[in-house]
């Protein structure tokens, strides 16, 4: 039987069967969406879009072929849903206008119009990504092109554009690198074929299996799994720990008791876990899921027959392989000195840990940490022997009761400022015993020489200084000597206090956090010019309180 | 303006010109926009659709607190459905933020702009 002429009833069944095909399809062609957004929904949108347009044929009385596409070509447009909807309502309005007039149609008329809706389709974007359903179309639509100039019955024809359009599907991850790292070939270009397919169906009169053949299982979970892969994730945060996938075989007495419904199956399952996939055919299920109890999985897939092909893999012990950050289960071995400080900022704290400090309590002039607090650094210290640094000498006296308290063998270096700790640091000898290091560290820290720059909170008369609240005092050594307004002004006659040109090499400045770029550049600039000889270390410190901390050696 | 990120390595900044070239580039691999037009087009009253090189003009990135919000100023194609077109430039351009800078965007606001009809 040769059909030359398609009127508008039998093109309105090709379409219904066309959208049915692709609803049954739809949960397949979700697993294969990669692209662009791998959020697993393209056969969802392009079946949702499709059915509103299936709608609106069935409201079609007339039996005319393009009133019919019109149809199509309206529901598509309301109902679209996603990229692909969107894209797949653009290829039918497209279709639609090439057969306006038509009240049935040639190969020709089908072939024009296969052209117009791609035409339209590449029009309503900017940068149109091939290895996506618009190649498929526009392949298909050459295709199709070509096959009406010597195919006038329509059997031989769709079938040569299904044809194609299939050819052009394999072709996908050539053009799209992202569809060939996973293997997976591009969803809505699936999608489409799935159309073309049920149309083809209908013409010959076919019953089409619930599943095309053109993807595995396989095929699905590599996409579900490169789904999860494209997360930004951390071991702790996979939810369902175990990749599970099983088989169940239908065994008869089985569904007696317990019919099978894959709809209402697959929804038990997703309350799981999730990357779910499941397909059956009359024989069997084949089951995908991450579960966190894949027993539990299981025993729902053996109401319905016997389990077969079981794999459950344990995906919280790959990750941690993965990104090579296995935990390490055995205790820490101890460590044979450590060192515990107090500071103040987040850069001070930084920089003390470069130095080598394995513990940095946070602390200072209004902020003296308790005894409690040194004694559970000791302990967080981890190690045969602890050196305390305390730098302020509020802190000494908790720092020496600590010590004294603590199971392990601790020292307290009597430092009293930042730059103070920071040096006896440096005199840090792992090789020596404890009350060497000791010694050489208090000796060493007595070689600083320690400036802050801070503000005073109310007004006051000391060390023969009058100090007006607000301004800025320099202290050295814990004692002030000057006090103004200007920060930078004081920092600068604090700094000519403090530096012998004569016998100091090295000034270190430490900023505090209300310091802006400006001042720190002025400072340094101040620095090189009047103290060409010695060498400038400037650190952000971020502490409070002190705009700068200086120290000079 | 720029975002600044913390690693246990040191800082990242990310300047707002990086965000909206990448917000620009993923919107216009949206399906049915057709180009991005000059957030300035209402008071200009011209529908001036920018050429490729300056959609950027068309992509404004603020900074309310720790929060990130875009708006893009968008044309899209006659015939599309547009409210979907600006949700899949929505979520495309959350998207790809998100895998290429790791950043979480608070929203993304869709201005459309103009439609333009292409001769059938």
């Amino acid at each position: 039987m040769t059909l030359r002429k398609l009127d508008g009833k039998t093109l309105a069944e090709m379409f219904l069967q066309g959208a049915h095909h692709l609803k049954s399809n739809s949960q397949m062609i979700d697993a294969l969406n990669v692209f662009p957004v791998p959020d697993g929904d393209t056969g969802t949108n392009m079946n949702l879009s499709m059915s509103s347009g299936a709608e609106e044929v069935k409201k079609v009385e007339e039996d005319h072929a393009g009133k019919v596409s019109q149809a199509l070509a309206k529901g598509l447009l309301m109902g679209a849903r996603g990229n692909s909807g969107v894209i797949l309502s653009q290829l039918f309005r497209g279709f639609s206008k090439a057969l306006e007039d038509k009240e049935s149609i040639t190969t020709k008329d089908f072939a024009t119009a296969l052209q117009g809706g791609v035409t339209t389709a590449y029009k309503a974007v900017m940068k149109p990504v091939e290895g996506t359903i618009l190649t498929v179309a526009r392949e298909a639509g050459e295709a199709s092109a070509e096959l009406a100039e010597k195919e006038e019955d329509f059997l031989p024809f769709i079938e040569g554009v299904v044809d194609a359009a299939r050819t052009s599907l394999k072709g996908t991850p050539e053009l799209l690198p992202v569809l060939k790292e996973v293997g997976v070939v591009d969803s809505g270009g699936q999608g489409l074929l799935t159309i073309y397919e049920g149309l083809l169906a209908n013409l010959k009169g076919e019953e089409l299996p619930e599943q095309s053949s053109t993807i595995s299982m396989g095929d699905m979970v590599n996409a579900e799994h490169h789904k999860l892969a494209q997360d930004f994730m951390n071991t702790e945060d996979i939810e369902f720990g175990y990749c599970t996938e099983f088989m169940v075989k239908f065994e008869e007495d089985k569904l007696a008791e317990t019919p099978y419904d894959e709809e209402a199956f697959r929804q038990t399952l997703s309350e799981h876990g999730d990357s779910l996939l499941v397909v059956s055919d009359e024989d069997l299920i084949k089951v995908h899921i991450h579960a966190e109890y894949p027993g539990n999985a299981m025993n729902l897939g053996q109401q319905y027959g016997s389990l077969i092909n079981m794999k459950i893999e344990n995906m919280r012990e790959q990750h941690t392989s993965i990104v090579g950050e296995k935990k390490n289960t055995k205790p820490r071995e101890k460590a044979e000195y450590g060192i515990v400080t107090v500071a103040m900022g987040e850069g001070i704290k930084k920089l003390f840990e470069s130095l080598g400090a394995s513990v940095v309590i946070q602390g200072g002039q209004t902020m003296n940490p308790s005894t409690q607090d040194i004694s559970d650094a000791i302990v967080e210290a981890h190690a045969n022997h602890v050196l305390i640094l305390p730098n302020n000498k509020n802190i000494t006296m908790a720092a020496e009761q600590a010590a004294e308290l603590a199971d392990v063998k601790a020292a307290v270096i009597p430092s009293k400022t930042i730059p103070q700790g920071m040096s006896a640091l440096l005199g840090f000898n792992p090789e020596a015993d404890i009350s060497t290091n000791k010694e050489e560290m208090s000796s060493l820290m007595k070689h600083v020489k320690s400036g802050q720059i801070t503000y005073a909170v109310r007004d006051t008369q000391i060390d023969g200084l009058s100090i007006e609240k607000g301004h800025f005092m320099g202290i050295f050594e814990g004692k002030i000597s000057s006090a103004q307004k200007d920060k930078l002004e004081t920092s600068k006659a604090l700094l000519k206090e403090m530096i012998d040109e004569e016998e100091d090499e090295i000034v270190t400045v430490i900023t505090g956090e209300k310091v802006d770029e400006q001042e720190i550049e002025a400072l340094e600039a101040y620095l090189e010019e009047h103290f060409e000889d010695i060498e400038v270390e400037i650190h952000n410190g971020g502490q409070p309180i002190y705009s700068f901390i200086f120290s000079v050696e | 303006m720029s975002v600044d990120l913390s690693t246990k390595f040191g800082h990242i900044t990310i300047s707002n010109e990086v965000i909206s070239t990448v917000a620009g580039g993923a919107a216009v691999e949206c399906y049915g926009i057709v180009g991005m037009a000059s957030k300035n087009q209402l008071r200009d009253g011209i529908a001036e659709m920018l050429r490729r090189e300056n959609f950027l003009r068309g992509v404004v990135v603020r900074q309310e607190e720790e929060k990130l919000h875009i708006d893009m100023y968008i044309i899209v194609s006659y015939g599309t459905k547009i409210s979907e077109v600006a949700h899949n430039v929505q979520s495309q351009v959350k998207y790809t933020l998100n895998k290429t800078v790791g950043l979480s965007v608070s929203s993304v606001n869709i201005f459309i702009q103009g439609v333009r009809v292409i001769s059938e």
